[in-house]
């Protein structure tokens, strides 16, 4: 040991030296697992972007089927009107029981009947009704499904009856109607590739960071090696924190490799914020989703209840964060029980850093959110581990 | 292949399972838990969007267009703002999801008889929501269009208000929801729930109990004892197939009894199909079980191929149609989708085998290539 050193400061690098070494025990421990790490490189690469390239939130392609008893050249005209990307076009029927056949296989997920005599009546001016039946055993899609169909018959109607009006005496540039101008920010294109990659990458990194110190502590217990651990001269504070840091940054090597190996350069993700910034907070929320893990683990016995424990909390956090709806429309109760899933802050700094350009100021509430609740979940963790064993 | 040894793995198995009290409890607790859970807190109607409004005309039927907006429960009002500046630095800060700007002369251009471009800022980090919102302001949109032009043309052309409306709006769309006719949120993602908790939580719990073996090296007295490999795969699934059977039988009380959901299919079936599905899923976990050492790469494993795809390809949330091609094929390679087929089949349309056998035939045979390959797997000479 180098005498220049007072004696704090050798005991401070004796310190820092044990918590290194314990790191990379963890570290070799988690390499050797060849298992854990080939699905660690699939989730953060391949899944990132078979995931992100496939799967849209939004209704595509409803299946549906038409029953036209009119076949005329305007019901072929509506008919025409739904098409991609809502509707895809499954089929004419011969009659509304076989439509209902359809519905009930599923074969289709939404039905147009067209009466007799619709062209006659819509050049006649006179008024006349087509119907939809929808399936709604999956009730949000079967409404966007009845919502895109009222939008499009509306525009086939008024655009008829503008066209009539149009033809007799004035343009329908004269009218008093009002022009929907939208301008969609921070997504312009509505590029669904990245909200989903963005999706799924805090998703592996929420699983992972919960899940692989939480089970490393417990594997400790059941195998009695923690005894050995706490006869060294380690502390518990060291022991538990060389988990942390050593899935911490195998967790940030996976995200960077995420990020920048297929979510910037296949999907274009922007990174209009911060990167230095976002890999900090990436490192808090690890940090702080893995003090979860630690806190079951202490509650815990053996890895099978630690697993299923985990797997308790795990699934409402993927679930209710915010990834599969958006946080306001969630019902009041479970918005408060989301104030203890640090992921719900995690997707609002995200979005925020890479999508909008945020920085320390617009985020800082969910920050500070985010920390406290770290420093909880550590303190309950070092408070049950200590009283278990010392 | 004998019987009694076949007992006596699944007794010793139970034995374990039973005398661990808290995974036994989590084993039947996790699943009830979540239908409570997922059964009130997942809403998937995206309603009360919070936004706000530039009013730059502030006349009576600038008032009257925005009044739709506060009227609406899908929209929620956080105030007006001052110009669209302060509207950027709400929607960063995620104050505000859109933000509504009539322009000046709004009200009088309306009234001249001209059409005004009302311009609509929303937030697109998320997707469905953008979307939901767009579509909402465009529906509101149109309706007030409608009000004004037959009030226009009623002016004008001197026929009533009847006629004048008649004349706008020609087509009506007359919906009619089937199944689910009051379109209850409930309804559709609780027969889900079933699926979900069974298909997330059953691999785990038979992947822990085999890998446990593997790891405490208990295993090595299969390895010299009688019992051969298909007496021992079957003697260790059977606890947790009949655990998960319970809880499939559990959740779908709760469903039908608690949250009120009619069961309009066939119960025997139903029943049946469950059975099929449940020995498909434990299969899942005993795959992987057999294809890692240590407990750890288990749950990591089972949790990310169960859960992952039951959350995004099953059909719980967006409807497998809707994916791109691709993810289809992936849909079809987890037995999630197929019994999402049969709870809604059976629970909300009232279909039975006529209709599902597709659905439960593939569930069967992947239950059988799921334990044909863990037969292959597994062996009782271990490598190294």
């Amino acid at each position: 040991m180098n005498s220049v050193l007072g004696p704090r400061s050798q005991r401070a690098v004796i310190w820092w030296r044990r918590l290194v070494v314990m790191t990379r025990k963890e570290m070799l421990q988690l390499f050797r697992d060849i298992p854990i790490m080939l699905f660690l490189v699939y989730s953060f690469t391949l899944g990132v972007y078979i995931i992100g390239s496939g799967l849209r939130s939004q209704l595509h392609n409803a299946s549906l089927a038409v029953y036209d008893a009119d076949h005329s050249f305007s019901s072929r005209d509506l008919i025409h009107k739904f098409r991609a990307p809502f509707f895809r076009l499954e089929g004419e029927i011969a009659d509304s029981q076989e439509g209902l056949r359809w519905l009930d296989r599923g074969k289709a997920m939404a039905v147009l009947e067209i009466p007799a005599r619709f062209h006659e009546q819509l050049v006649a001016g006179e008024p006349t009704a087509v119907q939809l039946l929808v399936d709604t055993t999956n009730s949000p899609q079967g409404l966007s499904a009845a919502g895109y169909a009222a939008r499009i018959v509306a525009r086939f109607g008024q655009e008829t009856a503008l066209a009539r009006v149009g033809s007799s005496e004035e343009s329908s540039q004269n009218l008093p109607i009002i022009v929907s101008d939208h301008r969609v920010w921070y997504n312009p294109d509505q590029n669904e590739t990245w909200f989903e990659s963005i999706s799924h990458l805090l998703r592996q990194i929420t699983i992972f960071a919960i899940l692989l110190p939480a089970a490393a502590l417990v594997r400790e217990k059941e195998r009695g090696t923690v005894e050995q651990l706490l006869v060294s001269p380690l502390t518990p504070f060291q022991i538990m924190v060389s988990k942390v840091l050593a899935m911490t940054v195998v967790i940030l090597c996976a995200t960077a490799v995420g990020l920048f190996g297929i979510m910037q350069p296949v999907f274009g993700v922007p990174i209009k914020g911060s990167i230095v910034l976002f890999f900090a907070l990436t490192a808090l929320f690890v940090f702080t989703t893995a003090g979860m893990g630690l806190a079951a683990a202490t509650l815990t016995r053996n890895q099978a209840q630690v697993g299923m424990m985990t797997l308790l909390v795990v699934a409402p956090m993927l679930l209710l964060s915010g990834l599969t709806a958006p946080m306001e429309v969630m019902p009041a109760w479970v918005r408060h029980l989301m104030a203890l899933s640090p992921l719900r802050y995690f997707i609002e700094i995200t979005h925020g850093i890479l999508l909008k350009g945020a920085g320390l100021r617009v985020l800082g509430d969910s920050i500070l959110a985010m920390a406290i609740l770290g420093g909880a979940l550590f303190g309950f963790s070092m408070w049950r581990f200590r009283r278990q064993f010392e | 292949m004998n019987l009694r040894r076949i007992a006596a793995v699944a007794s010793k198995e139970w034995r374990e399972t039973t005398r661990d009290r808290m995974f036994f409890l989590l084993a039947f607790l996790l699943p009830i838990l979540w239908m409570v859970v997922f059964g009130y807190g997942l809403v998937l109607d995206v309603e009360s969007i919070p936004f706000a409004v530039v009013d730059r005309d502030r006349s009576a039927l600038s008032r009257d267009y925005l009044y739709h907006f506060f009227e609406s429960r899908y929209f929620s009002f956080q105030g007006y703002l001052p110009s669209e500046n302060e509207a950027d630095v709400m929607l960063q800060s995620s104050k505000i999801r859109a933000a509504i700007i009539v322009p000046e002369k709004f009200g009088e251009r309306l009234l001249d008889g001209q059409p005004v471009s009302i311009q609509t800022l929303i937030d697109g980090t998320f997707p469905l929501r953008t979307d939901i919102t767009k579509g909402y302001v465009i529906a509101i949109n149109s309706a007030f269009s409608e009000e004004q032009l037959v009030a226009y043309f009623s002016r004008r052309a001197g026929i009533s208000r009847a006629q004048a409306e008649a004349q706008v709006r020609p087509i009506k769309l007359e919906v009619r929801y089937l199944y689910n006719e009051e379109v209850r949120s409930t309804w559709s993602i609780v027969p889900a729930l079933v699926m979900f908790a069974l298909m997330v939580s059953s691999p785990l719990l038979t992947a822990l109990g085999i890998v446990r073996e593997k790891e405490t090296g208990s295993i090595y007295n299969i390895y010299s004892s009688t019992v051969t490999r298909i007496e021992f795969l079957a003697g260790k699934l059977l606890p947790y197939v009949l655990i998960s059977s319970v809880n499939a039988v559990v959740l779908w009380i709760m469903a039908t009894l608690w949250f009120g959901v009619p069961f309009k299919g066939d119960a025997p079936f139903f029943l049946l199909a469950s059975l099929v599905f449940v020995l498909s899923s434990t299969g899942i976990g005993l795959l992987v079980s057999l294809l890692v050492r240590t407990q750890i790469a288990a749950l990591i494993i089972t949790i990310i191929v169960s859960m992952v795809p039951t959350i995004l390809y099953s059909g719980l949330i967006v409807p497998v149609s809707s994916l791109s091609t691709g993810s289809q094929l992936q849909a079809h390679l987890f037995p999630g989708m197929y019994y999402t087929n049969i709870v809604r089949g059976a629970f909300l349309k009232g279909v039975g085998p006529e209709v599902l056998w597709v659905d439960v035939l593939a569930l069967a045979l992947y239950a059988a290539v799921l334990q044909i390959i863990g037969y292959r797997l597994f062996t009782k000479r271990p490598r190294s």
